[in-house]
């Protein structure tokens, strides 16, 4: 299909791809066998065993815009049940916290909570269990698919199965934080392998 | 012949002291013929108003203007002032009436001397801006003579600034107060002469402005100066004139200049005029009072020059994962090793000898994406550019980003301002094309690849990422996946390469790790696995323009 005058792009655009190809193709052998996840790459995670009351281990995933993800940890009580999570209800405390809608870059109507606020409750067949912040600061967004998938709790608590976003202001991070520990000391904690 | 009019000094208690002097040489530069025809119009002229003018303190040039006298007037720009108050001083001084009117007293000084030429006072209207005498930027004060030496002032300026230029256009802004002056002069007149019957084709209501009058002074002598064309053109000659101590006379102008956003000169005149008519029914009134508040000082003028932006576009691309689109600091630290906007502005810039530069970019890719392919459009705006770089000053600009190697252009070329019409539209509409080198956590199936081929124009919907929603509002963002293609590496199980077409704002890391399940469907959920990212590059973006010709 080279005609007279398109040769010349044309062969330009061949050399284009293959440069291209080069570049996009990478060396298999530099890569990890099992990359970080996205959780591990961009957060610092930390836990607050026995938040509150006994068992109820949870997590906080901070991330460097300061953001945080409250979550349920790997030893909190509720997954320890028989049959595991069968339902989340975000309706606690004086409002349903799935009702909230915070809207703009300034996070207007954001609901301020402290850091033993409820923001749900998780039940299993045997028992429910409150969940709360951990962290002191403006609610930004509560995992809905909750409600209708509680079971992502018991699949994958660390990550579909978040609980909500925080955003905390820099002091009060401070202080929450000191309370906190590591994934290393939460795994010797918990005699975890 | 100019020699024959008798020099005398006009003094008086009350009125301004008025000087008609001229030199006993002849001219320096000829327009004899224009100061005849000057004469000729003149001669129409009464000689007592005319004389009642200068004793207010209006100056020739401005009297010229008022009535109507010009064209001859503009035309030679060596003509000296002396020789225009010459021309008026015959008018003057060879009527009857006033020769009869004028005491001994004002005859008895004469000046012989060419020596002892006293300067006119400032003018009541144009604050000397038409005298051509002004406060130059180090406040010292300058008077010249003719209009080809003003001109040569700001030719001056202009060379020094260095500009490579074929045209000029020219701009004069003037103080608001002058448009007020001249009603007021009016008004006077009006009052006063409104029923002579010279009045209405001699003293029109409509005359050439202060502003054009300089204007029309000082384009041509300008252009010959500079040898350059007087045309509308994107590099701009500007004289600036301010004076901090003219205040309006009236507080009715006040609020009208308070409450308006204006011109210096015409907007004001039909407003003025309005106001000054009511008040002068207004006995009480004190706004047209003559004389007009005494000049002591001329106006301060900024002669200025400035060529409006170029825009340089292109395409560029992006080899390095540490190098962010734009100069990214927090804390006064930088973030990357270097900036696409500094490495492609910073070398524009001096090549243009421009004061500025902006980036504009069609779009943005994170500080650890590339940007392969054929590159993303972008512009760079150079502010006050003296040079507009040559075809061949471009490649030289092309080649020195090239050898970085971080960054590369392509296509390089001086756009006009349609050019960023079309990186605006571009941002929105076009497609964008990736490849991502994608984990996932079992091994791979020819069976996704079908799955994954098959899935055309599909919407998925992210929730802003986590890792904006700090300064994004949290928003559901429903996004179009025109197509997908897994490309198989060879050692590998389960790495991939991941070739795929979005819609623009599509947030690409976040379709495969899937933000913890805030973006869905993401590409774990479509497998049925964990799925990552480890690298992405940005391998098209689709826009017509921007591109080699």
């Amino acid at each position: 299909m080279m005609n007279g005058h398109n040769s010349e792009s044309d062969h330009t655009k061949i050399l284009e791809d293959e440069e291209l190809q080069r570049l996009l193709v990478p060396d298999v052998c530099h890569l990890p066998l099992t990359p970080p996840s996205a959780v591990d790459s961009n957060f610092v995670c930390y836990f607050a065993p026995d938040f509150i009351k006994p068992g109820h281990d949870q997590y906080v995933y901070r991330h460097a815009n300061g953001l945080c993800v409250i979550g349920l940890a790997p030893m909190h009580v509720a997954l320890q049940d028989k049959g595991g999570v069968t339902a989340v209800d975000f309706n606690v405390g004086k409002f349903d916290r799935s009702g909230i809608k915070v809207t703009g870059k300034r996070k207007r109507n954001a609901q301020h909570f402290e850091h033993n606020t409820a923001l749900c409750k998780v039940c299993t067949n045997d028992n429910s269990y409150i969940v709360r912040c951990c962290v002191k600061g403006s609610l930004l967004e509560v995992n809905d698919r909750l409600i209708k998938q509680p079971k992502l709790l018991n699949t994958s608590a660390n990550r579909e199965g978040y609980i909500a976003i925080i955003m905390p202001k820099p002091a009060d991070w401070l202080k929450i934080k000191a309370s906190l520990i590591g994934p290393e000391d939460y795994k010797n904690l918990r005699a975890l392998s | 012949m100019l020699n024959e009019v008798e020099s005398a000094e006009v003094s008086n208690g009350d009125e301004e002291a008025q000087m008609i002097s001229v030199s006993e040489e002849p001219p320096i530069t000829a327009g004899d013929e224009v100061i005849q025809a000057l004469r000729e119009g003149v001669r129409l002229l009464p000689p007592q108003a005319v004389k009642d003018l200068l004793s207010i303190g209006v100056c020739v040039q401005c009297i010229f203007r008022l009535f109507g006298v010009h064209g001859h007037n503009y035309s030679c720009f060596s003509i000296l002032q002396s020789n225009l108050y010459a021309v008026l001083g015959e008018l003057i001084y060879l009527d009857k009436q006033i020769l009869d009117n004028t005491s001994p007293k004002e005859y008895s000084i004469r000046h012989s001397s060419k020596d002892s030429e006293i300067e006119p006072p400032i003018c009541s209207i144009c604050l000397g801006i038409l005298q051509f005498f002004y406060y130059d930027d180090k406040e010292q004060p300058v008077r010249k003579n003719c209009p080809h030496d003003l001109a040569a002032s700001i030719s001056e300026v202009v060379k020094t600034e260095g500009h490579q230029i074929d045209n000029f256009s020219f701009e004069v802004s003037i103080p608001p107060i002058i448009v007020e002056n001249e009603q007021a002069v009016r008004f006077y007149m009006e009052s006063k002469y409104g029923s002579e019957p010279w009045f209405h084709n001699t003293f029109r209501p409509e005359c050439i402005s202060v502003k054009d009058a300089l204007k029309l002074y000082v384009v041509t002598p300008l252009a010959m100066s500079l040898d350059i064309q007087s045309s509308p053109s994107s590099f701009h000659v500007r004289l600036t004139y301010s004076h901090a101590k003219a205040s309006s006379r009236t507080n009715f102008s006040e609020g009208i200049q308070d409450s308006k956003r204006r011109k210096a000169g015409e907007k004001m005149c039909s407003d003025t005029k309005k106001s000054l008519h009511g008040l002068l029914e207004d006995e009480s009134s004190e706004c047209c009072k003559l004389p007009l508040e005494k000049v002591s000082q001329p106006c301060s003028l900024s002669i200025t020059c400035y060529r409006k932006p170029i825009y340089i576009g292109g395409r560029y691309l992006k080899y390095s994962r540490n190098v962010s689109q734009t100069r990214w600091i927090i804390d006064d630290e930088r973030m990357g090793e270097a900036s696409v906007e500094e490495i492609i502005g910073g070398t524009i810039r001096p090549m243009c000898r421009g004061d500025n530069y902006k980036f504009h970019a069609a779009g943005r890719e994170d500080i650890d994406v590339r940007m392969l392919g054929s590159g993303r459009p972008f512009l760079v705006e150079v502010q006050n550019a003296r040079i507009v770089p040559s075809e061949v000053a471009i490649n030289d600009i092309e080649e020195k980003i090239n050898n970085c190697k971080k960054v590369r252009v392509k296509s390089l070329k001086v756009v006009g301002t349609h050019g960023w019409a079309l990186m605006r539209e571009g941002e929105m509409e076009k497609q964008k094309q990736y490849a991502a080198i994608v984990w996932i956590s079992r091994p791979l199936e020819d069976e996704d690849l079908q799955n994954i081929c098959a899935l055309k124009e599909m919407k998925i919907s992210q929730k802003t990422p986590i890792r904006v929603l700090h300064r994004r509002s949290p928003l559901e963002r429903e996004k179009i996946i025109h197509w997908m293609k897994i490309e198989r590496l060879a050692e590998s199980s389960q790495y991939f390469l991941l070739h795929l077409c979005t819609q623009a704002g599509t947030y690409i890391k976040e379709f495969v790790h899937g933000d913890l399940g805030r973006t869905y469907p993401n590409i774990g959920s479509i497998l049925g696995c964990m799925a990552e990212i480890l690298q992405l590059d940005v391998t098209d973006v689709k826009m017509d323009g921007f591109n080699t010709d």
